[in-house]
């Protein structure tokens, strides 16, 4: 191409061959503060978590299979549920947003790093030992924490829950989300100050959109969320009676807990709704339908999901019923605006179901489940029904494996070889996909009768006459089966681990964002030559510029 | 031609989209309670309708939007290597599916809005009998004023104690707690409310058939949480009325 010039290459010859040693290959990662290797140790790191998160899952499920005690002690029982949903919410669903976003979103807004490198580095630090801290409470004399991970006060005072297990519980976890609000800081500026030349806001790719939203929610949940940490702290520490009952704590604690908590919701879920809007239309073979429409209905979300808070405390008896379910109810129509965009994508393209695309297909039915029953749970008197019960574990499930889960695997296979220049293998791929459907169905579809016949969360036991066995049992097969689905994605990356580079920029073949438009892996700066960027799609407009994208 | 198979394949699965909604529809009325039963409480009399309503308005939106995504995924799958039409916007569809969504909720939330005040409502005068539910680390204690103000029964975890109701006759409950966030919850009456300390609570409803229900304590409160359970036993009221008497006797 004529029109293209070529930048002035630097030969740094031998230099830069990389070291042949594993420890210097260590000492170079934990040094780094390139975003791509910071994105891997976030990446690494938070698969980790949900490893662990998912045996605590499996702990639970043993415990549960029978009636009557015969793994763990009620109050271990606690301290395992406690540490499932803090693991699987803080250490590995927000830390894994921050992962793809540090790997994915300077590629595809075309800037060399993010904005503050060593910045990010700390907060990759932050996140690291704080998790380790909140998580040795299980080495302490009383164990790890045990009063939730929606440590309603007082229960999580020193009068009602003391010993050191929850001390690192808060703290740690403090120390953590300061981590993720530093990356907030960091994804905001980036994404507002270094967009290659070309790239406008309108131009950015929807990943990179909800990146930018998630973080602006980030900003406004988490400094709430520490204020909170650091107020139950000095409660447990020092004595104070910021959480006292006689004071109103007990609501106060709801309120500032849940002014995060939901907001944290769509911290997890909107990113991940990125991931689904980046792989529907490369293999559906068009864009993304409606891509404006779907960056307003993003940003309805999450206006809206600071308003909706309370619907956690419908049954407290001290909140505005009609305000809150009605903001929640709201929530539905953007929601189902996007479901259509990703349907319109779809709609009379070329669907093709390689790995990524059948998780995000797997992503939209569990998905679509999940919200209905949200809807429902919008309904104050639904709510009184069945609040704080099975019915909600399942429907959090739904919405939360659905979302985070499913689109994390399909970007692992679908960025796969972007990150590590190799191709997963396809048939281990779709094995791993379908045990991971079928048993994610079978452990959580069961448990919305559970709840609605009176099952409650986080009790450790029932008894023989509830009826509760045969359901239990059910779940308990369902989650065997969605754990052995983890096997045939480590022996996927074993054995794929020397197979043959893809040597081309897309492998896909119909990639639109930029990050399809540089090697794989990418250089260490990202970009050796920059396409233009005249559309939303530069990648593939460079890919096939024969093809005409039809406006409105 | 291979296009008219195609469409009569299209016509067939078309119509089963639009009657597999419809039977929904139609079993979902004549059909129970989707797990709850009529007339045990004056909260399922209010709610039960809504949830039969809310659960057939999902069904029919989880039935279209998922015969959608398959609709594509077995008739728009790729054929052949020519791109498809490369469209982006269409602005009608745009408009219509963000205001029918709309519309549902609409509705949804007014039937909400409507059985949500029935439920919350305080009728002082209605109400012939209050009941104190108080929570304890791991029990639950009852008090009937009616009885004296010494006439509390506490359980324990191995004694679940029972709190009766008389059929047909408004009672109001009014909850607290002596130490952390409790969860008062009678699952077959559809109803639950927190305990929370500091605060006071008021609850009101009618229980309407004999029988024995189980409740239990929803908001973890700690290590024996699973064992705070209680049961609800609605008697006459003539029965109630001698319960009130022996418990008045047994205090005094």
């Amino acid at each position: 191409m004529t029109t293209v010039a070529h930048p002035p290459r630097i030969d740094l010859g031998a230099k830069t061959a990389a070291p042949s040693q594993k420890g210097s290959q260590f000492v170079k990662w934990i040094t780094s503060t390139d975003h791509k290797t910071i994105g891997y140790m976030y990446l690494i790191t938070s698969f980790s978590w949900f490893l662990i998160g998912g045996i605590l899952a499996l702990f639970l499920r043993a415990e549960l299979t029978r009636p009557g005690l015969q793994f763990w002690s009620n109050e271990q029982y606690n301290q395992i549920f406690t540490m499932h949903g803090t693991i699987m919410l803080l250490l590995f669903a927000t830390p894994l947003f921050v992962g793809f976003t540090n790997v994915i979103m300077p590629l595809q807004i075309g800037a060399a790093d993010v904005a503050f490198p060593r910045l990010n580095m700390m907060s990759y630090w932050l996140y690291l030992f704080g998790g380790i801290m909140a998580f040795a409470g299980f080495l302490s004399p009383g164990g790890a924490a045990s009063f939730g991970w929606t440590a309603y006060a007082p229960l999580a005072s020193s009068q009602f829950s003391p010993g050191i297990g929850g001390d690192l519980w808060v703290m740690g976890l403090a120390l953590s989300g300061l981590g993720t609000i530093l990356s907030g800081v960091n994804f905001i500026t980036t994404i507002f100050t270094m967009r290659a030349p070309g790239m406008t806001m309108f131009r950015m790719s929807i990943f990179c959109w909800n990146a930018l939203l998630t973080s602006i929610l980030v900003l406004l949940a988490f400094p709430p969320l520490a204020a909170a940490f650091l107020g139950l702290e000095s409660d447990r520490l020092f004595g104070s009676h910021i959480f006292d009952p006689a004071n109103g704590g007990a609501m106060l604690w709801q309120h500032l807990f849940w002014f995060f908590g939901h907001p944290e919701v769509y911290i997890l879920a909107i990113p991940f709704f990125g991931i689904a809007s980046e792989i529907l239309p490369v293999f559906s073979r068009k864009p993304i339908f409606g891509y404006k429409g779907l960056i307003a209905a993003t940003i309805a979300i999450s206006a809206l999901s600071v308003s909706v808070w309370a619907h956690h405390m419908f049954a407290s008896g001290q909140v505005l019923l009609p305000f809150f379910s009605f903001m929640t109810f709201l929530i539905g129509v953007p929601t189902g605006v996007k479901f259509f965009n990703w349907i319109g994508t779809m709609w009379r393209g070329s669907v093709t179901f390689e790995t990524p695309m059948l998780w995000v297909l797997g992503f939209l039915i569990t998905f679509l489940f999940g919200g209905l029953t949200g809807i429902i749970l919008a309904s104050p008197p639904l709510d009184f029904a069945v609040s704080a019960s099975y019915f909600v574990v399942a429907h959090f499930h739904y919405v939360l494996f659905g979302t985070v889960v499913f689109t994390m695997f399909g970007g692992f296979y679908f960025w796969w070889p972007k990150m590590t220049g190799r191709m997963l293998n396809e048939r281990l791929g779709k094995i791993h996909f379908w045990m991971t459907f079928f048993g994610f169905h079978l452990t959580f579809l069961i448990q919305h009768w559970l709840g609605i016949k009176g099952f409650p969360r986080r009790y450790a036991d029932y008894l023989p006459t509830d009826g509760f066995t045969f359901m239990n049992e059910v779940s308990t097969v369902g989650a065997a089966l969605l754990a052995a689905s983890m096997i045939p994605f480590m022996i996927n990356i074993w054995i794929t681990r020397k197979s043959p580079m893809v040597g081309v920029d897309d492998p896909w073949g119909y990639g639109a964002s930029l990050e399809w438009a540089t090697s794989c892996p990418p250089p260490r700066h990202n970009f050796t030559s920059m396409p233009r960027i005249r559309s939303e799609r530069p990648a593939f407009d460079l890919h096939h510029p024969h093809i005409k994208t039809e406006g409105h | 031609m291979p296009l008219e198979p195609r469409l009569r394949k299209s016509h067939l699965v078309r119509n089963i989209a639009v009657l597999t909604p419809l039977g929904f529809l139609l079993t979902g009325c004549s059909v129970s309670g989707l797990g709850f039963e009529k007339g045990l409480s004056s909260v399922n009399d209010t709610s039960l309708s809504l949830w039969q309503g809310a659960w057939i308005t999902a069904g029919v939106v989880g039935v279209f939007t998922a015969g959608l995504i398959f609709w594509s995924v077995f008739f728009h799958r790729k054929k052949n290597e020519d791109f498809p039409k490369q469209t982006q916007y269409h602005i009608p569809v745009e408009i219509a599916y963000t205001i029918i969504p709309f519309i549902i909720v609409a509705v949804l939330f007014a039937y909400t809005a409507r059985d949500e005040s029935k439920i919350t409502s305080k009728s002082v005068a209605g109400v012939k009998h209050n009941v104190l539910v108080n929570g304890i680390q791991w029990a639950w204690q009852f008090t009937y004023p009616e009885a004296g103000p010494d006439a509390t029964i506490t359980g324990s975890a191995d004694n679940p104690p029972i709190l009766y109701l008389p059929q047909g006759e408004k009672v109001g409950f009014t909850l607290t707690s002596s130490d952390v966030v409790h969860g008062f919850w009678i699952p077959a009456f559809m109803i639950q409310m927190q305990n929370l300390p500091g605060v006071t609570n008021h609850l009101e409803f009618t229980a309407n058939k004999l029988g024995d229900y189980p409740g239990r304590c929803n908001i973890l409160c700690g290590r024996d949480h699973a064992w705070m359970r209680f049961t609800v036993r609605v008697v006459t009221p003539a029965q109630y009325q001698d319960y009130i008497t022996t418990l008045k006797a047994s205090k005094s």
